[in-house]
């Protein structure tokens, strides 16, 4: 600060000096009074109301109440001088917590600053914003930060802040920004040169695009643009260079982001993200010396690895990053260990086959014993996802032994977890009622109740194991200690299945009764019912017990525990029953097979894992797992899609799916794309006219207007396309963060991509060439659309039908009179069939138009046939569509014009309805537009 | 019992640090520092954590702490502190940081002597200065003959006086000064909400030889009794007597006073420490005389404004008169200026660090009154806070008069020498910190 504050100054050295805290008390009382006095006199100049503001936020600081001096400080705000101005908007944020009514107050002079030339105002302000953040003033301020953000005439340290501050707002509160309708517009700023800036704005965009996964779809081919350069061209200043890493925070942020995308379908992107990829692995193979550089390396390396993992397990890519791993997972540093381990469960969660991460279960099955309790813990998140039929008893062994020393913050989990691997690849039954009774007895404390009562489930379940089972139970419960939750399962299995092991020698009535009984005393009331229970059951099976059982559940009628006496009394009624009575028979009838149900276990796990800020794009546990979880997560997308599309439904908002890899998205829609969903078409009788134009022809304009040019070139060769977009600049400033973007209604119809990706920046008075690729599968119906969007000045979308429609994909068919109407009869009528009549013009002349007749029906790549009909004015003519998927299609036509009604009859008829009818509405437009 | 005894200063830097037992280490005393002299928060006497109690006495920003694990009697730890601290003070003149740490040696001896195994063992301070001493160390010739006397004495049936042989005085005289600190809480229409006295006598002996003393007070019990046996119960004496006498809820008595004798029929006699000590200390909550009366009117004038009228007065017999009144008006937390107004003696002044208006009159006699009448003026304030207003306090100081009227009857000294000895007996009430009165 320019001007030292004297007073302040004194007033922190009285508190520092103070010795005790009486004193700095009283120091302040008096201060406090002083300032009040001073206030209330008022005509105070700024240089004052700043040193007592400050002295104010100081005391308030060190833990004191503070009740004056809000107003000052929000009168501080508005004063022209920095100094004064920062203390204000210091005292605002810190003495007003978000629902504070001062805040209404600033809310204007805050405004004022974002409005304001002066980029450090705006910065003072942003960091109000951005420190408050409450919801009014997220109301109220969201949008002017949103303009400073996009405003080209922000400097970058400002755009920084401002992207930052809109990203916290979003944090808190969500409903305030429309992410989807700002989309493009922030998506556009990744392309700033300032690498800054871009850090910042594809931090904002992670965080909106977690949300709104379509709306944002554009920022994967940014995304992937931005990768490229930074590491394939080298395309960034000296500055980002982190020990020789190109930003590797944006790389990070980057790759993150990508991997919240399904994998692109398209070859160019897939190609540069390969080679994005394969450029990261090759240069975290040497290894430096430098500890920054390697963090830094291995920082971008691991969630690379991430990425490739995402995009395709099965690329060599994986498997060059496996061996990675297993370097990893055995270094000496614990940071690189922990996250080796991470990766490798990652890899392991998602990959076909496990022989990479097997190959290394001894080193991580020894990482069980790392020194850092972290590390122990992906260890065993490693070892769970990694279990399969071949490794699980191995692996369960080993957790078990390990258990009896594991940490204990980590035993419940590990516990769950052994659990589960025991029952879903358990090779015995056997051996799943062993490892299960030893997990329950070495860790009782940690074993919650889902776990026993699986153990139940299971052997109720399976009759082959009862015996077994019980036997086992009883001499685990021969061990002087037992814990509860294995005397509960004992009371269980040998209260049901006692009576199969009882004739043998050492498991009779008597020596269950007494190895049960002689438990009971440390237990609970609720296993000592349980408990009761049993010898219920066994006073029906053993009736050589039943005095001693007769006896307890005499002297358990007269408990305290309601419950306890309840079972008591009446179990005692039950037991004292004639022999012939045949009650206490049909009540301990034996217990019928549970229905099977799914394992609570898992819903356990995954709820102790629950929803974090830090969304993982995985969860631990085998490929299953990791598919049903992306399932779901689709259809909670769709129903939040769906209804965020019913709020936005003012047209604004730009959809689109650029590689049309969102298809699942549509298809889970029964009613079909909203209207929200399409690019806002660009409308105008002149781009109508061109596009009709296109439609039967190659070459044209397809858009113009006064900023830029768009024409087109096509050639077709059966159902592939190639389409040349030239888009000229025609202003004299360059139009950058151009972004073009192709809509697709039906994926599965129709694929169109980008050659390659599409450069940002048209230079001006120049032109670019875009080339697309275009495929036919099936028919379809509507062209695709283009969405073109630039900066010049302003942020502009265009968007315009692509003049790609059904006809094009037609060749041309020579037929003879004689086989045509054969099978044109062949074809038939309705509903292969489709008709209209509508009216035509006449030429100058007052005749019938023929030659642009003609030339409608071969712009549609229609083979005219003459002399077929024996009317010379009706045309005929024959093509065949490709089509990759449905094959070549036939298609017939004739066109019947009639001079003297001016009306013409066009009829299609095809092999496929749907191709007749959608050929015979793009030729009568043609027919008709021609007028 | 005690297991172990700190003294930490203000920042929690331990000065003394005395581990009786085994069963802690030294590190305990962090714990403390970090539960208790770091915590704001705590304002009890006595943390609990886990199984280990922390017990502590603050004094002049020191902290006084004795540890055990057991469930010791609470009582006695704290008064096994406040005698660690009376001793101090007798020792080195006065209990503070600078003191402590001057004289650490002595303080250790001190503190080895007066415990043991965590039992807490002779504390009597004469004896204590008998053999531990801050001066040089006597004579080796000297020292068997000295040594057995002090174990004689320290062992003996008397282990507070010195054989009587040894106490000799020109003059034989005995001071008794009754102390008495008035608590009271008078509510804004003037009742009493609280009103308790707690007293204590303190005696200076300079008597020679081993002396007896018989010591009488106007307690009602033993003036109940003795009217009961002299003239029956119906007799109009009895009522009068009654009405005089003080009824004592509580004593404590000094280790020299015979308590069986005063089980018995009440009767205080003793063999008296030479010098200075506290032979007993009493609590009476029945009849309260209180020496002066504050008739508060605050009335808060809109949210800019408050205004004070508060009279005193005294009630108590023009003879005397109170001294050192010191009143402590408190005002809003957002005061910025008061004006004040005297009718009588004394000066008041807005006091803005302890947000108060002190005001302080040197004397006041018996059956007069003053009043001050202020004007507070109050500024806005973010939150609207409604005052909490705390009760004014008052102290003051009064000769000549206890406010419980506990008066000493007699003190008769019976030596084999039967020497004249001379009596002289003071009173004080006085008030700090407790006297206060809502408005």
């Amino acid at each position: 600060m320019a001007t030292t504050m004297r007073g302040l100054t004194q007033f922190i050295a009285d508190i520092r000096g103070a010795r005790v805290r009486e004193l700095e008390e009283k120091r302040i009382n008096k201060e406090m009074a002083n300032i009040r006095k001073k206030f209330k006199d008022g005509n105070l100049d700024g240089y004052q109301k700043k040193k007592y503001v400050a002295k104010i936020i100081f005391t308030y600081i060190l833990g004191y109440k503070v009740d004056v001096g809000h107003m000052e400080a929000v009168n501080l705000i508005s004063s022209p001088k920095y100094s004064e101005k920062q203390i204000g908007y210091l005292a605002v944020t810190l003495l007003m917590h978000e629902n504070s009514d001062f805040l209404r107050l600033v809310v204007n002079s805050i405004r004022k600053d974002l409005h304001g030339n002066n980029e450090i105002d705006n910065c003072l302000a942003l960091h109000a914003i951005a420190n408050v953040g409450g919801s009014e003033m997220a109301e109220a301020l969201a949008e002017d930060v949103h303009r400073l953000l996009i405003s080209p005439t922000s400097e970058s340290f400002v755009k920084k802040k401002a992207a930052l501050t809109l990203l916290r707002l979003y944090r808190k509160h969500p409903d305030v920004i429309p992410a989807a309708e700002w989309a493009l517009r922030i998506i556009s700023l990744m392309d700033d040169e300032d690498l800054g800036v871009v850090i910042c704005v594809t931090t904002l965009v992670m965080a909106l695009a977690q949300d709104n996964l379509d709306a944002y779809s554009v920022s994967y081919t940014k995304a992937v643009d931005r990768l490229n350069r930074l590491v394939i061209e080298h395309e960034y200043s000296a500055t980002y260079a982190y020990y020789r890493v190109p930003s590797p925070w944006l790389q990070v942020k980057l790759l993150r982001l990508l991997q919240y995308y399904p994998p692109s379908e398209d070859p160019a992107i897939r190609s540069v993200l390969h080679q994005v990829l394969q450029t990261i692995m090759n240069n975290s193979a040497e290894i430096s010396r430098n500890v920054q550089h390697n963090n830094a390396q291995h920082a971008v390396l691991f969630e690379a690895i991430g990425l490739a993992i995402h995009l395709d397990t099965n690329s060599p890519l994986v498997s060059t990053a496996a061996v990675l791993l297993a370097r990893f997972i055995s270094s000496r540093e614990t940071n690189v260990r922990y996250l080796g381990l991470d990766t490798m469960a990652h890899l392991a969660a998602r990959a076909e086959s496990l022989e990479p991460v097997k190959k290394h279960q001894s080193t991580i099955i020894l990482s069980l014993r790392d020194k850092d309790i972290s590390v122990r813990r992906r260890a065993l998140d490693l070892l769970y996802s990694m279990c399969d039929v071949d490794n699980s008893e191995l692996i369960v062994g080993e957790l078990l032994r390990y258990l009896r020393v594991a940490d204990y913050a980590l035993r419940e989990e590990m516990v769950l977890k052994i659990a589960i691997l025991t029952e879903k690849y358990a090779t015995s039954y056997k051996w799943y009622v062993d490892t299960i009774l030893q997990l329950i007895s070495a860790a009782g404390d940690h074993v919650g109740e889902e776990v026993w009562y699986r153990v139940v489930q299971i052997v109720t379940n399976t009759e082959d194991l009862q015996e077994y089972a019980a036997k086992v139970v009883f001499e685990y419960l021969k061990a002087p200690t037992a814990h509860e939750s294995l005397v509960k399962v004992g009371g269980y299995i040998l209260g049901e299945y006692g009576h199969l092991i009882a004739n043998e020698p050492g498991y009779s009535p008597l020596e269950q009764f007494h190895i049960l009984h002689s438990k009971s005393q440390f237990c609970m009331a609720a296993t000592r019912s349980l408990l009761l229970s049993t010898y219920i059951k066994w006073v029906n099976v053993f009736p050589e017990i039943k005095p001693q059982l007769v006896l307890i559940f005499e002297r358990y009628r007269h408990v305290l525990d309601s419950e306890l006496q309840q079972r008591a009394c009446e179990f005692y009624a039950l037991a004292q029953r004639p022999e012939e009575d045949e009650l206490l028979q049909n009540v301990c009838e034996e217990m019928p097979p549970f229905p099977p149900r799914s394992s609570t276990l898992l819903s356990r796990l995954n709820k102790k894992q629950g929803d974090t800020e830090d969304k993982r794009t995985w969860i631990h546990g085998g490929k299953d797992a990791n598919v049903d979880r992306e399932l779901t997560r689709r259809k909670t997308l769709i129903q939040t899609n769906g209804s965020a599309a019913s709020h936005t439904a003012t047209g604004a908002t730009s959809t689109q799916d650029v590689m049309g890899s969102l298809a699942g998205l549509d298809l889970g829609r029964t009613d079909g794309p909203s209207s929200s969903e399409q690019p806002n078409l660009a409308v105008g009788p002149n781009i109508d006219r061109w596009y009709e134009k296109l439609t039967s022809n190659s070459d044209g304009v397809l858009f113009e207007d006064v900023q830029v040019q768009i024409g087109i070139k096509s050639r077709y060769q059966g159902h592939i396309g190639q389409l040349a977009i030239y888009i000229g600049n025609k202003v004299p400033t360059p139009l950058t963060s151009f972004i073009t973007a192709v809509h697709i209604d039906d994926p599965e119809a129709l694929s169109v991509t980008f050659a390659k990706i599409p450069p940002n920046v048209i230079a001006p008075r120049t032109q670019t060439q875009q080339l697309l690729h275009v495929e036919c599968k099936k028919a379809f119906s509507t062209p695709p659309i283009l969405t073109v969007s630039f900066l010049a000045g302003s942020h502009q979308t265009t968007s315009i039908r692509l003049p790609i429609v059904l006809t094009k994909f037609l060749d041309h068919v020579k037929l003879g009179q004689a086989d045509f109407f054969e099978r044109w009869k062949l074809i038939g009528g309705a509903p292969r069939e489709s008709q209209s009549i509508f009216p035509i013009t006449l030429n100058s002349a007052g005749q019938l138009d023929l030659p642009k007749f003609r030339q409608a029906v071969t712009g549609h790549r229609f083979n005219l046939l003459d002399g077929v009909d024996p009317n010379p004015n009706n045309l005929v003519g024959a093509g065949v569509l490709h089509t990759s998927v449905e094959g070549k299609v036939g298609c017939l036509l004739r066109l019947e014009p009639n001079k003297e009604a001016k009306l013409c009859r066009l009829t299609v008829r095809s092999t496929s309805e749907d191709v007749a009818k959608e050929a015979q509405k793009l030729l009568q437009k043609s027919l008709q537009g021609g007028t | 019992m005690i297991s172990a005894f700190f003294i930490f200063n203000q920042k929690g830097e331990v000065l003394i640090s005395r581990l009786y037992r085994t069963d802690f280490k030294r590190s305990i005393a962090d714990v403390f520092r970090i539960q208790v002299v770091s915590n704001p928060d705590v304002r009890s006497p006595i943390i609990t954590l886990g199984s280990t109690s922390f017990f502590h006495v603050r004094v002049n920003n020191l902290y006084v702490v004795a540890v055990t694990k057991t469930n010791a009697n609470a009582a006695l730890v704290f008064e096994f502190c406040y005698r660690f601290i009376n001793i101090c003070k007798s020792y080195f003149g006065k209990m503070d940081e600078e003191a402590i740490k001057n004289n650490f040696v002595v303080v250790y001896e001190l503190v080895d002597e007066i415990n043991d195994f965590g039992y807490p063992q002779n504390s009597e301070i004469d004896t204590l200065k008998t053999y531990i001493t801050t001066e040089s160390v006597v004579s080796a010739i000297q020292a068997p003959e000295v040594s057995s006397r002090i174990t004689a004495q320290a062992t003996g049936a008397t282990s507070w006086r010195r054989n009587g042989d040894d106490v000799k005085y020109k003059k034989n005289e005995a001071f008794v000064d009754v102390v008495e600190v008035v608590n009271w809480m008078g509510s804004s229409k003037g009742t009493n909400l609280r009103a308790d006295v707690d007293g204590h006598i303190q005696m200076r002996a300079y008597l020679s030889g081993t002396p007896e003393c018989k010591f009488g007070l106007n307690d009602k019990l033993v003036i109940d009794r003795s009217t009961v046996g002299l003239s029956g119960p119906s007799s109009g004496l009895a009522d009068r007597g009654g009405s005089d006498a003080v009824e004592l809820d509580d004593c404590q008595f000094h280790q020299c006073v015979r308590l069986n004798d005063f089980d018995a029929d009440r009767s205080i006699s003793f063999i008296p420490p030479d010098g200075e000590f506290e032979l007993m200390r009493y609590r009476a909550t029945s009849n309260i005389k209180l020496p002066l009366r504050v008739i508060p009117t605050v009335t808060e004038i809109g949210t800019t404004k408050v205004s004070y009228d508060i009279t005193l007065k005294t009630t108590f017999s023009p003879k005397l008169s109170a001294t050192n009144i010191v009143v402590r008006i408190p005002t809003p937390l957002n005061t910025t200026d008061v004006d004040v107004g005297i009718l009588g003696t004394g000066k008041a002044k807005y006091v803005p660090a302890e947000n108060v208006i002190v005001w302080k009159i040197p004397r006041l006699q018996g059956g007069q009154e003053c009043s001050l009448s202020a004007m507070a003026q109050l500024t806005s304030t973010t939150t609207r806070q409604v005052w909490a207003r705390p009760p004014i306090d008052i102290d003051f100081q009064v000769l000549m008069f206890t406010a419980s009227g506990l008066i000493v009857r007699f003190l008769k000294v019976f030596e084999k020498s039967n020497y004249h000895s001379i009596k002289w007996v003071r009173y004080l009430t006085k008030a700090n910190g407790g006297y206060q009165v809502r408005f």
